[in-house]
């Protein structure tokens, strides 16, 4: 899969979420059920291997992008998980003026909550996954 | 340490770390915990108020940008720490030693996992971790929520829980829900919300 590919699918993943792991339902969407980049064996394997490092959990991308694409998928990744970070920059004089604006701590709220519930949906897939695994190990 | 007339208007001080020192601050902080960001914001907060860099207003205003910011929380945490201090110097340092190091461990652990993966024990390793890794995102996604679910915030939660469901079950794609929960979020009165 293309770098660059990677890394727009990677960056609308981790644009539209709100948490390191936010971005797990949209990746899955992209990479495992519409374009069969990876299995949801290797999506799960990526997880685990964001959840088992240090420093921040959306780390798992980069190994989403290396199991798409090898290490330049790797490093589209990495770029796909900082990039969304230097909209900080803006925000912090924007926030300073209009964070008291209930209606705009309103819309963030909802999309940390629906964040989630979408997360919980992707959690029971990987333990499904898992499961089956090992039955299929016992087998 | 003497108060900065300028925090008195901008609730931020100005007399921060140098660069050397918010460098070492965030590299040291950002990457000793596998807690995940909040683990980490929480080490930057002590440190730096510890040194008299920050106080509770600066840390509740780059909380609050950190939150707003798509993506990763800490990241975003960092570049504000990162700009604030030291400019677009300070925000870049910050953001790259908050992410390579363990972008570099996923990357390890991608090729090894790789690796290994045709040995029958390998396998059933792997799947033992993904089942916890399964019980860890469900527990991400209630550290999330549970914010929400003090008496102010009941109702709107439930409200936003229940379309987001809704529009799953109807098969919409995440993007489109996220959209649609910050909608709904945005349109219910305001009056079960704290002052």
């Amino acid at each position: 899969m293309n770098a660059a590919l990677i890394y727009l699918l990677l960056l609308k993943a981790t644009m539209t979420s709100f948490a390191g792991m936010g971005s797990l339902p949209q990746i899955r969407q992209d990479f495992v059920q519409t374009r069969a980049a990876i299995t949801d064996q290797q999506l799960s394997q990526a997880v685990l291997a964001g959840r088992a490092t240090i420093g921040p959990m959306g780390a798992y991308v980069v190994a989403v992008g290396y199991l798409a694409g090898g290490w330049s998928g790797a490093i589209a990744g990495w770029l796909a998980m900082i990039t969304p970070a230097l909209l900080a920059i803006p925000l912090l004089s924007i926030i300073r003026r209009w964070h008291h604006l209930p209606r705009l701590r309103a819309a963030v709220d909802g999309v940390v909550i629906a964040s989630a519930v979408l997360l919980v949906g992707s959690g029971v897939t990987l333990a499904i996954d898992a499961i089956q695994q090992l039955s299929r190990l016992n087998a | 340490m003497t108060p900065d007339p300028s925090e008195q208007s901008t609730g931020l001080r100005v007399d921060g770390p140098s660069l050397r020192e918010l460098v070492a601050a965030v590299a040291f902080e950002a990457n000793r915990t596998i807690g995940g960001g909040n683990v980490s914001i929480e080490l930057l907060r002590r440190r730096f108020t510890s040194r008299g860099w920050m106080d509770a207003t600066t840390h509740g205003l780059f909380i609050a940008v950190s939150r707003f910011t798509p993506g990763t929380v800490v990241l975003a945490y960092c570049v504000s720490l990162g700009f604030r201090y030291q400019g677009w110097p300070g925000a870049l340092l910050a953001l790259t030693l908050a992410s390579v190091p363990g972008a570099l461990i996923v990357f390890g652990l991608s090729v090894t996992f790789t690796q290994i993966e045709p040995y029958a024990i390998a396998r059933a390793l792997l799947a033992i971790g993904i089942l916890v890794a399964g019980g860890l995102v469900v527990l991400s996604a209630w550290h999330l929520i549970r914010p929400y679910l003090h008496i102010g915030s009941r109702w709107r939660a439930s409200v936003v829980v229940i379309i987001t469901v809704a529009l799953v079950v109807a098969g919409a794609t995440p993007v489109r829900v996220l959209l649609a929960a910050a909608l709904v979020s945005c349109l219910i009165p305001m009056r079960d919300e704290k002052p």
